[in-house]
């Protein structure tokens, strides 16, 4: 019997007259895999500021592991058990790579000595040991995104919302960090996945939803939205063109 | 290991030194200005330094040190300890007011706010009654315990206990998860909140224990000196002046303030007193009535604020993480 860990209910969010999510309604079970796709502007991002407290909503509500979690702060949020990552990395880059992840790690303990011993658990995991003392701001853009990954899982999270986290990435390094998602996948994890890369995105995810200027245009599994004629008709602009 | 042992080193250096200097009040208070500073800037450092706030107000907690011992000295006769620990309360309240407030800012912002805040404060202490608005507060007598509060030795002994007290917290914070998490906020405000840091209660927890280390320097000034008025302790120069000699030494760093006091303060005073042109003329280098002599003596000494003012430009430009951050770039 699986269980909704998140549930997303009628969400709106307007930037003045400018409707950025309109009306998004859907759930994501435990141990999902659940890719939100959509073109540039379709409010993916927007979505995922307002799931984790960036943004108030316009109106509609949110509900996360059973508690309504929108008009609380994003820390709060993270505390409850949902982490995410960020489509432009923020690394804090005057820290070490292993103080990044403790400050992550922090987020379930007070002592700095347990901190550092679940940072460096973390380090291992997306193999990022061999660059722990190095200040995170040295680091290229494939480890930055290691270096996120390392750093959200060290909150010790139900449910991870991964923003374009293959986003500028090469083939290798997008491979690299499947391969870590699949290994979190195994472990029980729940992810949300924001992603442009439709081979990333339909290899890897169990469920996907489509945005459309901030409408949901169509939900399924992945073989159902890469033979849908909306979505295809959105990604390739002007449904009705085509076909003429 | 190393760090402890340099501290145990340097504080026994300090502790002896008055005894070196014996009976010499002008070198004696020189020094009092260097702990002085040096404990304003590191405590300025908790909240500027590691959390990134760049605070341009810390004169107001300064004053309300000063200012709160003075009243409770001056109206009901206490002890100094007394009206010191009033004068923390006042300044942890006024912090707390504060960085409800303004923290909701960032950056510019911030700092702006924080100017005004220190503006308020000082604007309200010269137009009350109690506080002596323009005239300022005068103390002819003060006693504690016994001691012989016409020396300055208490003072120097005071300033002293109250840099090490500022820098052992800011060493135990360095090492604690709040330290983590203050740097996590300087660096990146959204993705620490995104980490589950609690932004405004950890900013507003770097404040408080700021402005109550800043109160407690503020309150021993205040009996020092036994006079006090806004242009002494409110001032937005003293601000300026602790957040400058934080940037020289270098922020975010242990010893860096300390660093900025002790190069600073002394270079101040020898600019000020006309050191230069004064060894210069005593060694017959250069006479008094040459061009170059006048220079010194009258364009130089009454200059001391512009050289100064280069010399930290200077600073700035060329060594922008401070002289400590500039010697520790590799790490």
């Amino acid at each position: 019997m699986t269980r909704h860990l998140l549930d997303i209910d009628h969400v709106s969010k307007h930037f003045g007259g400018n409707v950025a999510v309109s009306d998004a309604c859907f759930s994501v079970e435990e141990k999902q895999i659940f890719g939100l796709i959509g073109p540039n502007g379709a409010g993916k991002t927007t979505l995922f500021n307002c799931i984790t407290g960036y943004f108030p909503l316009t109106s509609g509500q949110i509900v996360f592991n059973g508690s309504r979690i929108n008009n609380r702060r994003p820390d709060e949020i993270c505390r409850l058990g949902m982490a995410r990552t960020w489509q432009r990395v923020k690394p804090l880059c005057n820290l070490t790579v292993l103080e990044n992840v403790m400050v992550g790690a922090f987020a379930t303990t007070n002592a700095t000595r347990t901190a550092e011993t679940m940072a460096r658990q973390q380090l291992q995991a997306v193999g990022l040991v061999e660059y722990a003392d190095k200040p995170a701001g040295s680091l290229p853009i494939g480890l930055k995104k290691k270096l996120e990954l390392a750093r959200v899982m060290a909150t010790r999270p139900k449910m991870l919302l991964l923003d374009e986290i293959c986003g500028g990435l090469n083939h290798t390094e997008t491979a690299s960090i499947l391969d870590i998602i699949r290994t979190l996948r195994n472990g029980g994890m729940t992810i949300v996945f924001i992603e442009h890369d439709m081979k990333a995105v339909t290899s890897i995810c169990d469920r996907i939803v489509v945005l459309n200027s901030g409408e949901k245009l169509a939900e399924g599994t992945p073989e159902q939205i890469t033979s849908n004629p909306d979505v295809i008709a959105a990604y390739l602009g002007g449904g009705h063109h085509a076909q003429d | 290991m190393k760090q402890t042992l340099i501290s145990a080193v340097l504080l026994i250096m300090a502790v002896v030194l008055p005894l070196l200097v014996g009976e010499n009040p002008y070198l004696i208070g020189i020094l009092i200005s260097v702990l002085m500073m040096a404990t304003l800037s590191s405590a300025w450092n908790i909240v500027g330094g590691y959390a990134g706030q760049y605070s341009f107000g810390h004169a107001a907690y300064f004053g309300a040190g000063a200012y709160t011992t003075m009243i409770m000295l001056s109206v009901f006769n206490t002890n100094p300890l007394i009206g010191m620990a009033a004068g923390i309360a006042v300044a942890c309240l006024i912090a707390l007011i504060t960085g409800s407030i303004v923290f909701r800012l960032r950056g510019h912002y911030f700092a702006l706010a924080s100017i005004a805040v220190a503006e308020i404060v000082r604007l309200t202490v010269l137009n009350l009654g109690f506080t002596g608005g323009a005239q300022g507060i005068l103390l002819t007598d003060v006693a504690f315990f016994g001691l012989d509060m016409n020396s300055k030795n208490p003072f120097y002994y005071g300033m002293l206990f109250s840099l090490a007290l500022t820098l052992a917290i800011t060493a135990y914070i360095h090492k604690s998860k709040t330290g983590y998490y203050l740097q996590a906020i300087r660096e990146d405000q959204d993705a620490a909140a995104s980490l589950g840091i609690n932004l405004s209660f950890y900013k507003n927890k770097a404040l408080m224990i700021s402005a109550a280390l800043t109160s407690v320097v503020g309150s021993i000034y205040a009996v020092y000196i036994r006079f006090i008025d806004t242009t002494a302790v409110l001032d937005l120069r003293m601000s300026i002046e602790i957040i400058l000699t934080a940037i020289i030494g270098g922020v975010g760093t242990l010893w860096g303030p300390v660093l900025g006091a002790v190069l600073l303060v002394p270079l101040a005073e020898a600019l000020r007193s006309n050191l230069l042109g004064s060894v210069m003329f005593k060694y017959g280098i250069v006479s008094e009535t040459s061009p170059v002599g006048i220079f010194l003596k009258d364009g130089l000494a009454h200059a001391h604020v512009l050289v100064y003012g280069i010399i930290t430009v200077l600073c700035i430009l060329y060594l922008p993480k401070g002289i400590l951050g500039f010697f520790r770039r590799g790490k």
